[in-house]
Protein backbone atom coordinates (compact mmCIF):
# COMPACT_ATOMS: atom_id res chain seq x y z
CA UNK A 1 0.00 0.00 0.00
CA UNK A 2 1.71 3.12 -0.93
CA UNK A 3 1.58 6.48 1.30
CA UNK A 4 3.51 9.69 0.95
CA UNK A 5 6.40 11.46 3.09
CA UNK A 6 6.88 14.87 1.88
CA UNK A 7 6.63 15.21 -1.73
CA UNK A 8 7.38 11.19 -1.85
CA UNK A 9 4.91 8.42 -2.44
CA UNK A 10 6.59 5.46 0.04
CA UNK A 11 5.47 1.65 -0.45
CA UNK A 12 5.34 -0.87 2.32
CA UNK A 13 8.52 -2.52 3.07
CA UNK A 14 8.36 -6.26 1.64
CA UNK A 15 11.58 -7.92 3.85
CA UNK A 16 12.04 -10.49 1.70
CA UNK A 17 11.93 -8.84 -1.38
CA UNK A 18 14.01 -6.23 -0.23
CA UNK A 19 17.28 -6.47 -2.18
CA UNK A 20 20.87 -5.92 -0.94
CA UNK A 21 22.66 -3.12 -2.70
CA UNK A 22 19.38 -0.87 -3.52
CA UNK A 23 20.47 2.46 -3.81
CA UNK A 24 18.05 4.95 -1.86
CA UNK A 25 17.21 8.45 -2.92
CA UNK A 26 20.08 11.06 -2.46
CA UNK A 27 19.46 13.31 0.34
CA UNK A 28 21.01 16.90 0.58
CA UNK A 29 20.38 19.57 3.08
CA UNK A 30 22.72 22.80 4.71
CA UNK A 31 24.70 22.05 8.18
CA UNK A 32 23.60 24.97 9.87
CA UNK A 33 25.15 26.63 13.45
CA UNK A 34 22.15 26.40 15.07
CA UNK A 35 21.65 22.56 14.14
CA UNK A 36 25.42 21.91 15.18
CA UNK A 37 24.35 24.20 18.60
CA UNK A 38 21.48 21.89 19.24
CA UNK A 39 23.73 18.61 18.85
CA UNK A 40 26.07 19.49 21.18
CA UNK A 41 23.85 20.78 23.17
CA UNK A 42 22.18 17.12 23.04
CA UNK A 43 25.10 15.78 23.26
CA UNK A 44 26.37 18.13 26.14
CA UNK A 45 30.04 17.88 24.32
CA UNK A 46 30.86 21.61 23.00
CA UNK A 47 33.38 19.98 20.88
CA UNK A 48 31.13 17.17 19.07
CA UNK A 49 32.39 17.40 15.47
CA UNK A 50 29.78 15.05 13.88
CA UNK A 51 26.58 16.49 13.74
CA UNK A 52 25.75 14.96 10.97
CA UNK A 53 24.97 11.84 13.39
CA UNK A 54 21.04 13.33 14.59
CA UNK A 55 20.59 13.69 11.25
CA UNK A 56 20.00 10.35 10.68
CA UNK A 57 20.77 10.27 7.34
CA UNK A 58 21.16 6.75 6.66
CA UNK A 59 17.58 5.71 7.56
CA UNK A 60 16.09 9.37 6.15
CA UNK A 61 16.75 8.34 2.35
CA UNK A 62 14.61 4.81 3.66
CA UNK A 63 11.98 6.59 4.63
CA UNK A 64 11.74 8.20 1.32
CA UNK A 65 11.09 4.89 -0.27
CA UNK A 66 9.26 2.49 2.05
CA UNK A 67 7.53 3.08 5.40
CA UNK A 68 6.78 0.26 7.60
CA UNK A 69 5.93 -0.52 11.44
CA UNK A 70 8.65 1.15 12.92
CA UNK A 71 12.30 0.06 14.10
CA UNK A 72 14.73 0.24 16.95
CA UNK A 73 18.44 0.99 16.39
CA UNK A 74 20.46 -2.12 17.03
CA UNK A 75 23.82 -0.89 15.83
CA UNK A 76 25.62 1.52 14.73
CA UNK A 77 28.82 2.24 13.06
CA UNK A 78 30.54 5.22 12.22
CA UNK A 79 33.64 6.40 10.57
CA UNK A 80 35.29 10.28 10.81
CA UNK A 81 36.90 11.57 7.94
CA UNK A 82 36.69 15.00 8.12
CA UNK A 83 34.23 17.09 10.77
CA UNK A 84 31.33 18.91 8.68
CA UNK A 85 32.07 22.54 8.72
CA UNK A 86 28.17 24.87 9.32
CA UNK A 87 26.97 26.59 6.02
CA UNK A 88 27.99 23.98 3.93
CA UNK A 89 25.64 21.79 1.68
CA UNK A 90 26.11 18.05 2.14
CA UNK A 91 25.21 15.38 -0.10
CA UNK A 92 24.27 11.61 1.10
CA UNK A 93 24.41 8.71 -0.79
CA UNK A 94 22.56 5.91 1.21
CA UNK A 95 21.93 2.67 0.22
CA UNK A 96 20.73 -1.11 1.30
CA UNK A 97 24.21 -2.61 2.73
CA UNK A 98 22.52 -6.18 4.02
CA UNK A 99 19.69 -7.49 5.70
CA UNK A 100 19.25 -10.55 7.74
CA UNK A 101 16.83 -13.18 10.33
CA UNK A 102 18.05 -13.82 13.71
CA UNK A 103 16.11 -15.10 16.53
CA UNK A 104 12.91 -14.63 14.18
CA UNK A 105 13.32 -11.20 14.21
CA UNK A 106 14.43 -9.07 10.91
CA UNK A 107 17.06 -6.32 10.69
CA UNK A 108 17.97 -4.07 7.60
CA UNK A 109 21.22 -2.52 7.12
CA UNK A 110 21.38 1.15 6.13
CA UNK A 111 25.02 2.42 5.02
CA UNK A 112 25.41 6.55 4.24
CA UNK A 113 28.21 8.18 2.98
CA UNK A 114 28.61 12.18 3.40
CA UNK A 115 30.27 14.79 1.23
CA UNK A 116 30.55 18.54 0.92
CA UNK A 117 30.07 20.94 -1.49
CA UNK A 118 33.57 20.70 -1.72
CA UNK A 119 34.01 16.78 -2.20
CA UNK A 120 35.72 16.77 1.05
CA UNK A 121 34.21 13.16 2.66
CA UNK A 122 32.77 13.68 6.29
CA UNK A 123 31.51 10.26 7.46
CA UNK A 124 30.33 7.34 6.56
CA UNK A 125 27.67 5.41 8.91
CA UNK A 126 26.01 1.80 8.64
CA UNK A 127 23.27 0.62 11.13
CA UNK A 128 21.30 -2.27 12.03
CA UNK A 129 17.98 -1.37 12.39
CA UNK A 130 15.52 -3.97 14.30
CA UNK A 131 12.38 -3.59 12.15
CA UNK A 132 9.89 -5.52 15.22
CA UNK A 133 10.27 -2.17 17.29
CA UNK A 134 7.45 -3.91 19.89
CA UNK A 135 10.23 -6.39 20.73
CA UNK A 136 12.22 -3.89 22.81
CA UNK A 137 8.99 -3.46 25.12
CA UNK A 138 8.56 -7.44 25.18
CA UNK A 139 12.16 -7.70 26.64
CA UNK A 140 12.35 -4.02 28.83
CA UNK A 141 9.57 -2.31 29.89
CA UNK B 1 58.11 20.36 19.07
CA UNK B 2 56.61 16.98 17.65
CA UNK B 3 53.96 15.44 19.53
CA UNK B 4 54.98 12.51 20.51
CA UNK B 5 51.97 9.58 21.79
CA UNK B 6 52.25 6.60 22.72
CA UNK B 7 49.57 3.21 23.35
CA UNK B 8 49.91 -0.22 24.67
CA UNK B 9 47.78 -3.04 24.71
CA UNK B 10 45.83 -2.77 27.90
CA UNK B 11 45.65 0.84 28.40
CA UNK B 12 42.55 1.97 30.10
CA UNK B 13 40.38 5.20 28.51
CA UNK B 14 39.48 7.73 30.92
CA UNK B 15 36.15 7.04 31.54
CA UNK B 16 33.21 9.62 30.30
CA UNK B 17 29.55 9.71 32.20
CA UNK B 18 26.70 11.17 30.64
CA UNK B 19 23.44 11.89 32.55
CA UNK B 20 20.42 11.72 30.22
CA UNK B 21 17.66 14.28 30.25
CA UNK B 22 14.64 14.74 28.43
CA UNK B 23 16.06 17.89 27.55
CA UNK B 24 18.98 16.65 25.78
CA UNK B 25 17.26 13.59 24.05
CA UNK B 26 14.82 16.59 22.38
CA UNK B 27 17.98 19.04 21.80
CA UNK B 28 19.48 15.47 20.05
CA UNK B 29 16.11 14.59 17.74
CA UNK B 30 15.75 18.56 17.03
CA UNK B 31 19.21 19.30 15.47
CA UNK B 32 18.39 16.05 13.36
CA UNK B 33 15.27 17.93 11.92
CA UNK B 34 13.06 15.74 13.54
CA UNK B 35 9.18 16.74 13.21
CA UNK B 36 6.42 15.48 15.41
CA UNK B 37 6.43 13.22 18.31
CA UNK B 38 8.58 9.83 18.31
CA UNK B 39 9.35 7.20 20.57
CA UNK B 40 12.41 9.54 21.88
CA UNK B 41 10.73 12.27 22.62
CA UNK B 42 6.83 11.32 23.25
CA UNK B 43 6.04 8.77 26.14
CA UNK B 44 2.51 8.01 24.50
CA UNK B 45 4.61 7.36 21.00
CA UNK B 46 7.25 5.14 22.89
CA UNK B 47 4.67 3.05 24.32
CA UNK B 48 2.35 2.56 21.74
CA UNK B 49 5.25 1.94 19.45
CA UNK B 50 8.01 0.38 21.70
CA UNK B 51 5.73 -1.05 24.78
CA UNK B 52 8.10 0.87 26.65
CA UNK B 53 6.87 2.70 30.00
CA UNK B 54 8.95 5.57 29.02
CA UNK B 55 10.57 7.34 26.31
CA UNK B 56 14.15 6.28 25.46
CA UNK B 57 16.98 8.32 24.11
CA UNK B 58 18.63 7.00 20.09
CA UNK B 59 21.32 4.37 20.24
CA UNK B 60 23.00 7.76 17.83
CA UNK B 61 23.24 9.31 21.64
CA UNK B 62 25.26 6.64 22.95
CA UNK B 63 27.41 6.65 19.57
CA UNK B 64 28.18 9.79 19.68
CA UNK B 65 29.39 9.46 23.49
CA UNK B 66 31.39 7.05 22.54
CA UNK B 67 33.28 8.67 19.75
CA UNK B 68 33.53 11.74 22.52
CA UNK B 69 35.31 8.82 24.84
CA UNK B 70 37.62 8.05 22.16
CA UNK B 71 38.14 11.76 20.93
CA UNK B 72 39.23 12.71 24.08
CA UNK B 73 41.67 9.84 24.49
CA UNK B 74 43.31 9.90 21.15
CA UNK B 75 43.00 13.76 20.65
CA UNK B 76 40.79 15.40 17.61
CA UNK B 77 43.32 16.64 15.58
CA UNK B 78 43.85 12.77 14.44
CA UNK B 79 40.56 11.04 15.66
CA UNK B 80 38.64 13.45 13.67
CA UNK B 81 40.08 12.04 10.72
CA UNK B 82 40.76 8.68 11.22
CA UNK B 83 38.40 7.17 14.33
CA UNK B 84 35.80 4.92 14.00
CA UNK B 85 33.32 3.25 16.52
CA UNK B 86 30.78 0.41 16.25
CA UNK B 87 28.71 -0.12 19.15
CA UNK B 88 25.72 -2.79 19.51
CA UNK B 89 22.57 -1.09 21.73
CA UNK B 90 21.80 -4.16 24.29
CA UNK B 91 19.46 -2.33 26.60
CA UNK B 92 17.54 1.08 26.63
CA UNK B 93 18.83 4.47 27.57
CA UNK B 94 16.35 6.64 29.42
CA UNK B 95 15.99 9.96 30.73
CA UNK B 96 17.34 9.50 34.48
CA UNK B 97 20.01 7.37 33.47
CA UNK B 98 23.77 7.92 34.39
CA UNK B 99 26.00 6.03 31.87
CA UNK B 100 29.37 5.72 31.97
CA UNK B 101 31.24 4.66 29.00
CA UNK B 102 34.76 2.79 29.29
CA UNK B 103 37.53 1.36 27.11
CA UNK B 104 40.79 -0.47 27.07
CA UNK B 105 43.09 -0.64 24.29
CA UNK B 106 43.26 -4.13 22.73
CA UNK B 107 45.35 -4.12 19.62
CA UNK B 108 47.85 -1.76 17.54
CA UNK B 109 48.69 -3.11 13.58
CA UNK B 110 50.71 -1.21 11.31
CA UNK B 111 49.18 0.07 8.28
CA UNK B 112 50.68 2.22 5.48
CA UNK B 113 49.66 5.36 7.00
CA UNK B 114 50.36 4.97 10.52
CA UNK B 115 49.40 2.79 13.21
CA UNK B 116 46.06 1.86 13.67
CA UNK B 117 44.94 1.17 17.56
CA UNK B 118 42.02 -0.61 18.31
CA UNK B 119 39.98 -0.90 21.84
CA UNK B 120 36.86 -2.01 23.24
CA UNK B 121 33.75 0.17 24.50
CA UNK B 122 30.67 -0.42 26.88
CA UNK B 123 28.41 1.66 28.07
CA UNK B 124 27.38 0.99 31.70
CA UNK B 125 24.17 2.54 33.46
CA UNK B 126 23.55 3.06 37.10
CA UNK B 127 22.59 -0.18 38.22
CA UNK B 128 25.25 -1.97 36.84
CA UNK B 129 23.83 -2.85 33.35
CA UNK B 130 25.95 -3.03 30.31
CA UNK B 131 23.78 -0.77 27.50
CA UNK B 132 25.74 -0.75 24.70
CA UNK B 133 29.29 -3.12 23.80
CA UNK B 134 31.68 -2.47 20.75
CA UNK B 135 34.60 -1.72 19.63
CA UNK B 136 36.73 1.53 17.76
CA UNK B 137 40.05 2.09 16.09
CA UNK B 138 41.86 5.27 15.52
CA UNK B 139 44.70 5.76 12.70
CA UNK B 140 47.39 7.60 14.63
CA UNK B 141 49.87 8.62 11.70
CA UNK B 142 53.90 7.13 12.14
CA UNK B 143 55.04 10.98 12.57
CA UNK B 144 53.01 10.93 16.15
CA UNK B 145 54.88 6.97 17.25
CA UNK B 146 58.10 7.86 19.14
CA UNK B 147 61.11 7.25 16.81
CA UNK B 148 61.95 3.75 16.02
CA UNK B 149 65.69 2.26 17.35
Amino acid sequence: MAQTQGEHQTKRLDWEALEIGEKLLTLSYVLTQEMVDEFRKGVMDPEAAFPTISQKVDVRPYHLVYHDDGSVNARCAFYCYNPPIPGKRITVQAWIADKYARRGKNYIVTAAVSVDEDGRLLDRVVTHELKQPAEVGKKWQ
Amino acid sequence: MAIVRSYKVGDPLPPLTKHMTQEAINCFEKSGGAKGPSQFTDLETARSTLGTASTVASGRMSLTFAIELLRRYFGADVYNRGGMVDLRFLRPVRPGDSVTFTGKVTGIAREADGNRVSVEVSATNQKGDVTAAGTGTCLVPSGYWPAEE
